[in-house]
């Protein structure tokens, strides 16, 4: 599927879904992830969940209100928006993701929109294998949810490690090059503990991520 | 390869370098670095939008020949993707191409089909498995977790998270974190998923 630099067509798209969103730079993330925010912005009866490092959730907000043309403030006040925040705890993070899908579920919303934006070895984000831990559980947690979680890797600026590990091997779904596709390099959630998490390099007694 | 399919990862792991090359062996995006090192002797730039095949075929070294020979590998299904080893060449600040590997198989359990070396043999095998240690760095520290601890750090490799764990045990969530908190601090882990692989590797959590 050619999703080019507009919406992801979330009709065909299996619900739960979990994408990993291959970009390069900020210009290329913003035409993917504002447009398939503002999608679900047009239907009310979509929630919009904004996710990354602290203030960039609310970067994205910000811009997505520029998109829309108005302040979003009653949204976000209604709980139809959220912009949850990144934790170095990985614990944390999780439950920053889950409470508000849980939440999203009570309000009775028929479609949450997530846009994670991944960051990989800072020190506002979980160590990269409690990382790459959360995205591949992220999988079994999501599958409770009706949602579309979109997780944008910057392969201009991230290491190859991230985009391999992560991005690669544990999203079911991927859009490279504006082309959506199902992702061979996926490693289910019950594997990847054993052939992958283990095995990082960095955890044989490399000293780098 | 169908047509549609995710195109070929071309890693390279120790430079931190990734292409992703479509149907047609274009490359449709890289990391910055890989596409502008033409001159760094011994490594295989490409620029993006370039035929990564028509340029290794074009250039007469044997590491260039045996690249594309990786690559038509993956176009013709023997092989998944490939990976490139070098290490950084002495004084001049170059990196020499130790070896190209046609392999088979996802990156955590991938089968080596065809290795061509370069310029020196490669020093290292590639991933190594989780091989059990002695545990001396760690000192005694198993011994210091209580039995619950020791029953969290079993779920925690398990692959468990905290609201499993908890009710696996039949305890609240907050207790639990408080658990793996302590687990991954006596531990002396800088995170999660480290206590976990210190306990695969000092025999603490038998293998299944």
């Amino acid at each position: 599927m050619n999703v080019g630099a507009g919406a992801l067509d979330t009709r065909a798209l299996p619900v739960p879904s979990h994408i990993a969103l291959f970009h390069r730079g900020e210009a290329e993330l913003r035409d993917h992830a504002l447009a398939f925010l503002k999608e679900g912005f047009d239907r009310p009866n979509e929630a919009l969940f904004c996710f990354g490092e602290p203030s960039v959730g609310e970067r994205l907000l910000r811009t997505l209100e520029e998109s829309v043309g108005r302040d979003l403030s009653p949204e976000y006040r209604a709980g139809r928006i959220v912009v949850g925040q990144a934790d170095p705890d990985v614990d944390r993070q999780l439950d920053n993701v889950i409470g508000p899908l849980e939440g999203f579920r009570a309000s009775g919303f028929t479609l949450i929109r997530f846009v994670g934006i991944v960051a990989w070895d800072v020190p506002t984000f979980p160590p990269p294998e409690d990382f790459l831990w959360f995205e591949s559980k992220l999988n079994e947690l999501i599958s409770d949810f009706r949602v579309i979680a979109l997780c944008p890797y910057d392969v201009a600026h991230m290491p190859a490690r991230a985009i391999a590990y992560g991005g690669l091997e544990t999203h079911p779904l991927v859009v490279s090059g504006g082309v959506l596709r199902e992702n061979p390099q996926f490693i289910a959630p019950d594997r990847y503990l054993r052939e992958r998490l283990l095995r990082l390099p960095w955890l044989q007694g490399e000293t780098s991520a | 390869m169908a047509n549609g399919e995710l195109g070929y990862a071309a890693v390279d792991l120790q430079r931190g370098a990734i292409a992703i090359l479509d149907p047609d062996g274009n490359v449709t995006w890289a990391d910055e670095t890989w596409a502008t090192e033409e001159n760094e002797t011994g490594l295989p730039g490409v620029p993006i939008g370039a035929n990564l095949l028509d340029a290794y075929r074009s250039r007469g070294e044997t590491i260039a020949q045996t690249i594309a020979n990786a690559i038509v590998a993956v176009f013709d299904g023997r092989a998944t993707y490939f990976e490139i080893e070098h290490r950084p060449n002495g004084e001049n600040g170059s990196a020499v191409v130790t070896s190209v590997a046609a392999l088979r198989g996802n990156r955590a359990s991938a089968v080596v089909i065809h290795r061509g070396v370069g310029v020196r043999p490669a020093i290292t095998a590639r991933t190594p498995d989780v091989r059990p240690r002695s545990g001396e760095l760690i000192g005694n520290a198993i011994e210091r977790l209580t039995p619950r601890e020791r029953q969290v750090l079993d779920f925690m490799a398990a692959g468990l998270d905290n609201r499993a764990i908890a009710a696996k045990l039949r305890i609240q969530y907050t207790t639990v974190r408080g658990h793996v908190r302590a687990v991954i601090e006596k531990l002396g882990a800088r995170s999660r998923l480290e206590a976990v692989a210190r306990a695969y590797q000092s025999g603490w959590v038998a293998k299944q």
